[in-house]
């Protein structure tokens, strides 16, 4: 009963991962057509998570709180449901940005608590790896570009608001142009962070076993992931410009760089 | 033939004498065929506006054209020669082209950088040009003047920022929203100033044009100028959040839009950006509006700052265009020297050989019958002669052709030799 609860669970993960596309359309194209069926996809993998949870509630026989896994897998499973709720009552369709990519990463890490067979080839995990490596560099990238526009606009902004015109800053881009900048390489930077983080998810997890979750560094990277994700749903929701965008950007570019440097000796880390 | 320009514009004139002489446009040909036919005018050019008549003569050496100049103006604006004299100033030679290339890039407008002017210059060589009065000399020096204005507003920045008040607005929006392409505008209240910034904002790329006002009729009417649409005046509050730019005009006594409500107002917007033009006096919109994030309030007195900003930056800028205005000069001059050495050799020649022809002809007789050996030594002798007189002067004119003495050398060999006008 405990493998078809985790059978439930990966595909739950599967179905949270449309919401996570709807998240990444929504991001980058600006565009909602895809919400209706994430929302399908989203609500069936509710009902499967839940499914999930009560056959390992039956075969455990008590709630499957007793370790990481479990209690990350019932706290995807109450914003799930807190999400369906608010959406029905209140129809705030906005908040799904930030809760299904959540939902999604939650879910696929509460699916990998029982260990997964070894690599095949250790030509696939060298290339899993860097794969990683690329996504999340790529992003990193994009979150540069973020924090650099943001202080430009941070700087445009108050030359505006004071009314002075110095010469050297009437050169910086229009505060139009500097926040359609802000927003694509915002958006870039959480599509390939988050893909990243998929991606080294699922390669700690079959280097590592269960044992990844403990590592630090990987913390971290959740940490930035999370932050990011914060960052791109005060954007969409309340309209976060200026110094608090600003603020924000340097954070999570600032966290990231906290990642990077923690991730500096990866290889000897991870290997036994 | 020389160049002269004769004028006066804002800078010697006041406004009442810069409109006795301005010409009406009508009587522009009539006025150019009396110019040129006046002793010794050879081309002729009126440039007439609101800050300046100047008319541009091409006329033989000989002439006194500064004073024919000065009559015709008298004669064609019925005023006294001596009343306008005071006001006149003349230019001849280089200093000529150096005022014409200054006045073409805007470098004696009252407006420093101002873009009329070339448009003023250009139609007034048009007409000159349809009407046969410009084709030569002054066709080549107008048609520099007019590269010289390019290449000033291409390489300095002399025309980038704004100096009109309207103007100033439409560049601030642009700084705030990038492209106005697409940007919704509402005009609250329908003032002249307010009319004119929304000129500017629909000729920038402005879509949307929303007019409320407490009299109706008046809002119908700049709604119906614009292509735009009324909101009336109890709605204005729940269209400011769709509202990009505000041009608040109204005579109202009080703040109409207060700290309060655009703080609800920018939530609604999500914080994107809105730009607060408050030309009314008393003021429109609350001071502390400019606090709010994503909120930028310019009132009159901050335009009129950005503006008289604007005019000191054009001025600095204005130094490197005087350098760019003196290398054209001086490159004019040296165009003009290289093409009055050609045709002064070739006239040189040409009365030489006129010489030695019409001596030959004079002592042909006493010689008697020649035959053709003695006939050709003749030729020989004659024509080692006249190169040997010419070789001297030729060989001068050519290395001087680039210093600035070349001018008076072929003159005064043209004087020499009795070569004439060219």
């Amino acid at each position: 009963m405990a493998d078809s609860s985790i059978f439930w669970l990966r595909v739950a993960a599967v179905l949270y991962a449309m919401g996570l596309l709807h998240s990444m359309l929504a991001i980058l194209k600006r565009r909602n057509d895809f919400y209706g069926f994430a929302l399908g996809t989203f609500r069936v993998g509710v009902v499967l998570q839940g499914v999930a949870i009560v056959e390992l509630a039956m075969a455990e026989g008590r709630l499957p709180v007793e370790n990481f896994y479990g209690t990350v897998n019932l706290c995807a499973f109450l914003i799930a449901l807190a999400f369906l709720f608010v959406d029905w009552r209140y129809h705030f369709a906005s908040t799904s940005i930030a809760l299904f990519p959540l939902v999604f990463l939650m879910t696929l890490v509460a699916g990998m608590r029982q260990p997964a067979p070894a690599w095949s080839d250790v030509r696939v995990r060298d290339a899993w790896l860097i794969v990683h490596i690329v996504l999340v560099l790529v992003g990193y990238a994009a979150l540069l570009l973020t924090a650099v526009s943001s202080v430009f606009y941070l700087v445009q902004e108050r030359r505006l608001k004071s009314k002075k015109s110095p010469s050297l800053l009437e050169k910086l881009p229009p505060l139009g142009t500097l926040d359609d900048l802000i927003s694509t390489s915002m958006g870039f930077g959480f599509v390939f962070i988050t893909l990243g983080v998929i991606f080294g998810v699922m390669w700690a997890y079959i280097e590592l076993g269960t044992k990844w979750v403990g590592n630090a560094s990987i913390s971290l990277s959740f940490l930035t992931w999370g932050l990011c994700l914060a960052m791109i749903f005060m954007r969409a929701s309340a309209g976060w410009r200026g110094r608090k965008a600003a603020l924000m950007a340097l954070v999570v570019l600032g966290c990231g760089a906290l990642t990077w440097v923690a991730h500096a000796g990866l290889r000897p880390t991870l290997i036994p | 033939m020389k160049l002269l320009i004769t004028g006066l514009s804002h800078h010697t004139a006041p406004v009442e004498v810069r409109e006795k002489l301005a010409f009406e446009e009508k009587s522009l040909p009539g006025a150019l065929d009396r110019l040129c036919q006046r002793p010794g005018m050879v081309e002729g050019m009126i440039l007439s506006t609101c800050n300046r008549v100047e008319v541009a003569v091409t006329a033989e050496e000989s002439s006194d054209a500064a004073n024919s100049v000065d009559e015709f103006l008298a004669e064609a604006r019925s005023v006294e020669p001596s009343w306008v004299s005071p006001y006149l100033y003349h230019y001849n030679g280089p200093d000529a082209i150096r005022h014409l290339f200054r006045v073409a890039s805007s470098l004696d407008s009252m407006i420093v950088g101002e873009p009329q002017i070339l448009g003023q210059l250009k139609s007034a060589y048009m007409l000159a040009k349809e009407h046969g009065s410009v084709s030569g000399f002054l066709d080549l020096v107008m048609t520099r003047a007019f590269n010289v204005a390019k290449r000033v507003r291409t390489e300095t920045e002399i025309g980038s920022s704004a100096v009109s008040v309207s103007y100033a607005a439409v560049e601030l929006a642009r700084d705030i929203f990038g492209s106005l392409s697409g940007k919704r505008v509402l005009l609250v209240g329908a003032g002249k100033m307010a009319e004119s910034a929304a000129r500017h904002l629909r000729r920038a790329g402005v879509s949307d044009i929303l007019v409320t006002n407490r009299t109706r009729s008046r809002a119908d009417a700049l709604a119906e100028e614009f292509r735009g649409r009324v909101v009336e005046y109890d709605d204005l509050a729940c269209t400011l959040p769709d509202v990009d730019i505000v041009i608040a005009s109204s005579g109202a006594p009080h703040f109409i839009l207060t700290k309060d409500l655009m703080q609800g107002v920018i939530n609604r917007r999500r914080h994107r950006p809105m730009f607060l033009i408050d030309i009314a006096v008393p003021r429109n919109v609350e001071p502390t509006v400019n606090t709010l994030d994503g909120i930028f309030v310019y009132d009159i007195d901050d335009l009129d700052r950005v503006v008289k900003s604007n005019l000191t930056a054009r001025v600095n800028v204005a130094e490197q265009a005087e350098e760019i205005i003196t290398e054209e000069v001086e490159r004019m001059m040296l165009r003009l020297k290289s093409r009055e050495v050609t045709p002064t050799i070739v006239s040189l020649q040409e009365q030489l050989e006129l010489v030695r022809m019409s001596e030959i002809e004079r002592v042909r007789a006493k010689l008697g019958v020649l035959t053709p050996q003695q006939q050709e030594a003749i030729d020989a002798m004659t024509r080692g002669i006249i190169n040997k007189i010419a070789h001297a002067p030729i060989t001068e004119m050519r290395r001087k052709a680039n210093d600035p003495e070349g001018i008076q050398l072929i003159h005064t060999i043209r004087k020499l030799f009795r070569l004439g006008e060219g």
